[in-house]
């Protein structure tokens, strides 16, 4: 009788701990993500501006999501945001799975190199994005100075679309590689190293014991380390604000600048909402992907 | 066997990945470097072509920075230290705030099962993943409601929100790192769940909420989109301070090469303390705890 009871105050005391230590934090996130999120689908059905709310809002039901779709500039956003995923996700995946491979072996240093290098990733976008405009300027800029050296002529490097393109890529890749090397790192070094000595055994080259064994073995982190890196580099905005400014012109404008551009220069509150809806549904979508791959990851560790 | 495979291509091999490996470091640390050089240049030493290695070093940007010598009445330098004093403020009271409520939400799902566990980890994590313009096209509209607009009570809100996630989840990983029993022989002795909560489990994961403080405090001082949007003169960050500093004669680059510098520092500081736990930080608590 009496162990019933306790096991049943247990219970509720565990009951009351759960609602104490979970709804502080709760509360906040309803009221900064849920209800923000909900009143942006709400907006997207508005023709609406918060320069002028005097103006009222007047229900135009999927209209702004149809114009959106009918916007050839909005697509241009989108192939641009494409382009820049692709170019920096890949560069990324491949210099840094190679620098983590090259870093799992013994040398000495390797611990200072290893530290040094994951600077880049510490460093505030908006400082990185000033810092390789100054390096990238025409003009004066340490990079065409370099190119001159070489005997190369110098490039405009913000001043044309595709050139710019390569310029957020580089500085996106720079700071972002650090973050795939250490998770490369770190997948290589969980391999055990019977597994080597086995291969080693068999006559394997270093060729197939890099991609039959290494590559296979990590690629669960890999994933994850990927998935990351498609949902920052698909919402990068402080980048593009301090290194082109969207320019020239808005060729270098992503999703999430647009969506900025026309909340808050243009003020066109409801189409912005729209905009912002669609950023959330794929940025949502790669979340959910990553999650079940995390929980997944969670279980095996 | 393996030994006489040892061949010139393998030489040759080797040498090319340590030949790469030098490049990458020099494109990975090149434009630190020069961010340091540069930060101690003065304006006209900045334009010179070909860039000077060598130059007499000009303090002119970090005065601005800290708001002390010949920057104190210049026009350019106006509200950089106050910045630099609000983005301090946010920073450090925002991490504090989600560091606890994180350390009590991590706790709860590292050791309750109850129903919508799953969909509040997974609503947890998203806050991490949300594109910032996205929702704030609509904070926009709130904060002004609210009176929160350009106050660093407001950034404190937004560092809150947007670090509980990443809090959350890195600490359960430290919670579920300590056994189970712990609480058990707690209970079986008549102690009460909350007295082994605070008295022996905290304790135990002292380390891992220093690192929790530490990746905290990193994203909340580099923050930018949202402070960029929600302040408009008091309550600007340094980030936001470097993106508006551009004076009568163009861009400062002086001011923006120290305070780049200025902000790697307590980076820096933090990074040395939590390395050990840097991958259990950068993938939500799930990889590193072993």
């Amino acid at each position: 009788m009496t162990q019933i009871d306790a096991s049943n105050r247990k219970r509720s005391s565990g009951r009351l701990m759960i609602l104490g230590f979970l709804s502080p934090s709760l509360a906040i996130l309803l009221f900064m993500v849920a209800y923000p999120i909900f009143s942006l689908v709400y907006y997207s059905f508005f023709n609406f501006s918060a320069l002028r709310p005097a103006a009222g809002m007047k229900p135009v039901g999927l209209g702004n999501y149809e114009f959106l779709l009918g916007d050839p500039e909005l697509w241009e956003r989108f192939v641009f945001t494409g382009e820049f995923v692709a170019l920096c996700v890949s560069a990324q995946m491949l210099i840094g799975i190679f620098i983590g491979y090259q870093l799992q072996k013994n040398f000495r240093g390797r611990d200072l190199l290893f530290t040094a290098l994951m600077l880049p990733m510490m460093m505030s976008p908006v400082v990185v994005g000033f810092l390789w405009r100054y390096m990238f300027n025409s003009e004066w800029g340490v990079i065409n100075y370099l190119l001159t050296v070489i005997g190369l002529g110098k490039v405009d490097w913000l001043g044309q679309t595709t050139a710019a393109l390569f310029a957020a890529a580089a500085a996106d890749t720079w700071m972002w590689t650090p973050f795939i090397v250490l998770l490369a790192t770190a997948a290589f070094r969980g391999i055990p190293e019977t597994i080597y000595e086995a291969a080693e055994v068999d006559g394997a080259s270093p060729a197939y014991t890099f991609f039959r064994i290494t590559l296979p073995m990590s690629a669960p982190v890999l994933f994850i380390a990927l998935i990351l890196r498609l949902i920052d580099s698909f919402k990068q905005y402080d980048l593009f604000f301090a290194l082109t400014g969207g320019g020239p012109g808005s060729s270098t404008e992503t999703v999430s600048f647009a969506v900025a551009k026309t909340a808050f220069s243009y003020f066109y509150t409801g189409e912005a909402s729209a905009l912002a809806v669609v950023l959330l549904v794929i940025i949502i979508g790669l979340s959910m992907i990553l999650v079940r791959h995390l929980n997944k990851m969670g279980e095996r560790y | 066997m393996s030994r006489s495979r040892t061949t010139g291509i393998d030489l040759a091999a080797r040498w090319l990945f340590i030949g790469l490996l030098i490049l990458y470091t020099i494109y990975n640390l090149g434009p630190i470097f020069w961010l340091l050089i540069s930060s101690f240049k003065s304006r006209m030493d900045l334009f010179t072509m070909p860039p000077k290695i060598f130059f007499t070093p000009d303090l002119s940007g970090y005065e601005s920075v800290f708001g002390v010598g010949s920057a104190k009445d210049s026009a350019s330098a106006f509200g950089v230290f106050e910045s630099l004093v609000n983005s301090v403020i946010v920073s450090t009271v925002g991490t504090a705030l989600a560091v606890f409520l994180g350390t009590l939400a991590g706790y709860v799902c590292s050791r309750f099962n109850f129903s919508g566990k799953g969909d509040f980890m997974f609503f947890v994590l998203s806050t991490r993943m949300l594109p910032p313009v996205a929702v704030l096209v609509f904070y926009h509209l709130m904060f002004a409601e609210l009176g929160l607009a350009d106050t660093r009570f407001g950034l404190i809100l937004v560092a809150i929100f947007a670090n509980i996630g990443l809090a959350t989840w890195i600490m359960k990983g430290f919670f579920d790192g300590v056994p189970q029993e712990v609480e058990q022989i707690a209970i079986v002795n008549g102690y009460t769940r909350m007295y082994a909560f605070l008295h022996l489990v905290l304790p135990m994961v002292k380390g891992g909420i220093a690192a929790t403080a530490g990746f905290c405090f990193i994203f909340a001082w580099n923050e930018f989109a949202f402070a960029s949007i929600l302040t408009t003169t008091k309550a600007k960050t340094l980030p936001v301070k470097i993106s508006a500093a551009s004076g009568a004669t163009g861009i400062e680059w002086t001011q923006i090469c120290a305070a780049g510098v200025v902000l790697i520092i307590p980076v820096l500081i933090f990074f040395y303390l939590i390395r050990k736990h840097l991958l259990m930080g950068m993938t939500f608590g799930v990889l590193g705890r072993r």
